[in-house]
């Protein structure tokens, strides 16, 4: 049985070549590539489209257009970097239609970011206090910061999936979005702080919500 | 607060040097003063506590995990595409897991 791969081995002109032989051997490879990154981009993905049925379809389109695109694909970049760049164009495609049809993405990630989901984010927090070393409950600002991704605008919330979650560099970030570098900088930084004012705002919030939230 | 140190930098302006300050860009005084300020202002000392955070998400790769009908879902489509074979879309997967 050949060595098993991981998400690295994606990017080696081996597996390039594998992906672009013909036949059986074409096909082996590519379901290959789907193993080893499905979940991957389904991260990727679902972190900007809400719906679960969206989301499958993207990843399916984004294998299609990888298929489609791999004859022309001139490994300028890495495959998977590549990969990021049609699945990022296809969400794309996908929030501009809803734009077009008034309806904003983010108010439905909004709706679906529901009280009760940031009750339950905040319920391990109560360790809270203006203590210089009381973010404590470590659990719980990971859980905000996970809900404050969600409230993140489209542009911001795209760079910092990228950057900060999928771990891509700044010039594979600009690559993948079209943007120049500075302004995957300034994105990045905005979406940063964001996260930050609304998970203070949060756990201020919980602090001053009654008896019980000091230590 | 004490306000020697952070009459240096505003509050505000130490937080937009965050970014610099991660990525190690920020010039001598600029990071001098930098850490005056967060020397005497606990409320930035916790502002970066949460920018480090937030600019250390890989985290979030992990979390929901995908349904376990999804590769074999995705895998029928390619195979009704003609893009994968019939042994890679029924057979186990003899890949490492996803990484999430």
């Amino acid at each position: 049985m050949a060595p098993a791969l991981d998400f690295e081995a994606i990017n080696t002109p081996d597996f390039l070549g594998r992906l672009r032989e013909s036949g059986a051997a074409g096909q082996r490879a590519f379901g290959e590539l789907v193993r080893v990154t499905h979940a991957k981009f389904l991260g990727f993905i679902r972190r900007q489209l809400a719906s679960p049925e969206e989301c499958q379809e993207v990843l399916q389109e984004t294998y299609l257009a990888v298929h489609k695109g791999l004859g022309g694909f001139k490994g300028d970049s890495k495959l998977t970097t590549w990969m990021f760049s049609l699945a990022h164009h296809k969400i794309c495609d996908r929030i501009g239609d809803r734009q077009r049809s008034h309806v904003e993405l983010t108010e439905n990630r909004e709706a679906a970011l529901s009280t009760e989901s940031a009750d339950d984010a905040l319920a391990g927090a109560t360790a809270w206090d203006a203590a210089p070393d009381r973010l404590s409950a470590r659990n719980a600002v990971e859980a905000l910061i996970g809900k404050a991704i969600e409230t993140l605008p489209d542009q911001a919330r795209q760079v910092y999936q990228l950057r900060d979650v999928e771990g891509l560099s700044g010039e594979e970030t600009a690559a993948v979005t079209g943007m120049t570098a500075e302004n995957v900088r300034v994105q990045l930084h905005r979406a940063r702080r964001k996260i930050v004012d609304w998970v203070q705002e949060k756990m201020t919030g919980a602090a001053a919500s009654g008896p019980g939230m000091a230590p | 607060m004490n306000l020697f140190y952070t009459m240096l930098y505003p509050c505000d302006k130490v937080r937009d040097f965050m970014y610099g300050y991660l990525e190690g860009e920020l010039p001598m005084l600029t990071s001098i003063r930098f850490h005056l300020h967060l020397n005497g202002c606990t409320a930035c000392r916790e502002y970066l506590f949460l920018y480090r955070k937030a600019a250390n998400a890989e985290q979030f790769r992990k979390e929901n995990p995908p349904p376990d009908e999804l590769l074999s879902t995705t895998l029928d489509f390619l195979k009704r595409e003609g893009i994968v074979g019939e042994a890679d879309s029924d057979g186990p997967a003899d890949a490492v897991p996803p990484s999430g």
